[in-house]
């Protein structure tokens, strides 16, 4: 029952965002990484770095490592299904102008990290117009065991 | 009075009973994670994994830049069906090609595919020059449509095996992209999708 209670918490989507934008609009100056309590305890955002190609589209890569480490809690990940955890991921790009833009392929990415491994979850905009991007990402309770 | 209230529940009994017999149907956000998850099948969903991962690899790689600034003509050829199933590849590459056209870095033509011409109108309106019902001087000319650069092309390989009541699928997406002044391959990646599922005691 306190597991149907805390997988049923589980469900939310979670967003980071780069903390220098380009855009013009009235966006808040820090960075912004928002998670739920569980999402939060069990992945750690590490870094956010973004780089500009030579064609100018945009490269990101967000780092996120697994804190779910020690005997206890990786027991308590083991009951909860959570090792490996499952999560899925989605970038959202935004041109100049906070708009955001409609891309042929933008789907929420499966991927499993392992306790105390590092991730990069990594995007290239899909044109040059692109100048901000938002990820979001959630636990996968499609590929939970 | 007790015959009508006897009635009264025996109706909305029935009711009950055939509502919970009904069909449950529901519409499902084709971009979200609540699709069905087959073993031997290709979902919608790993489409769109393997899409996206294939567009991302191959805006990153920088192959589609021209030095002469023009835009590359892209052509889509055949991706070929190597699994056990029936499947209709083209939910792949029109992603590609549209994302691919989206870029601002290529153009891709309709005219010559793979499998024929996506739209066969472009050969289809130069045979009006035939037609006296036609003002020639508006009749597309021969020798002005752009024949592409580049190819993109695949296979989709499957692969399964099982172990006791486990049973599991390996889908191998090769990508490639030629250039067609030369022959070779530029770009090539792979997208692996891997399933597991477990039969039944009784069932399939």
């Amino acid at each position: 029952m306190a597991r149907l209670l805390l997988l049923a918490c589980q469900a939310t989507a979670n967003t980071v965002e780069n903390e220098q934008k380009s855009m013009q609009v009235a966006a808040v100056d820090t960075s912004k990484v928002s998670t739920d309590a569980f999402l939060k305890n069990r992945l750690e955002i590490v870094r956010v770095d973004k780089k500009e190609l030579p064609d100018g589209l945009l490269k990101v890569q967000v780092t996120a490592r697994n804190v779910r480490t020690g005997f206890w809690t990786q027991l308590a990940s083991w009951f909860m299904g959570d090792n490996p955890y499952q999560i899925a991921y989605r970038f959202t790009w935004l041109d100049i102008d906070g708009m955001e833009v409609e891309t042929a392929a933008s789907t929420w990415i499966p991927k499993t990290v392992i306790p105390g491994d590092t991730v990069r979850l990594n995007a290239v905009s899909p044109n040059p117009r692109c100048k901000d991007f938002t990820l979001s990402i959630r636990e996968n309770d499609a590929a939970r065991g | 009075m007790n015959t009508k209230i006897i009635s009264l529940i025996g109706i909305t009994s029935t009711a009950l009973l055939l509502t919970a017999c009904g069909p449950s149907v529901k519409r499902i956000d084709a971009t979200g994670n609540e699709g069905l998850v087959t073993v031997d099948e290709v979902d919608f969903k790993d489409w769109q994994i393997a899409a996206e991962k294939g567009i991302n690899s191959l805006l990153a790689s920088g192959v589609l830049n021209r030095s002469d600034g023009r835009k590359s003509i892209l052509m889509i050829s055949t991706v070929k069906n190597s699994t056990m199933q029936h499947i209709n590849t083209r939910i792949l590459t029109d992603k590609i090609r549209q994302a691919l056209l989206r870029s601002g870095k290529v153009l891709t033509t309709t005219a010559v595919g793979g499998n024929g011409p996506d739209d066969m109108a472009s050969k289809q309106v130069r045979r009006l020059e035939e037609d006296d019902m036609f003002n020639q001087s508006t009749v597309q000319k021969r020798g002005t449509a752009i024949a592409p650069d580049m190819s993109f092309s695949g296979e989709i390989v499957q692969q399964t095996s099982s172990q006791g009541r486990m049973r599991e699928s390996y889908f191998f997406f090769h990508m490639a992209l030629t250039d067609l002044a030369t022959g070779l391959a530029v770009w090539e990646d792979n997208v692996e999708i891997a399933k597991q599922g477990k039969k039944p005691l009784m069932g399939w």
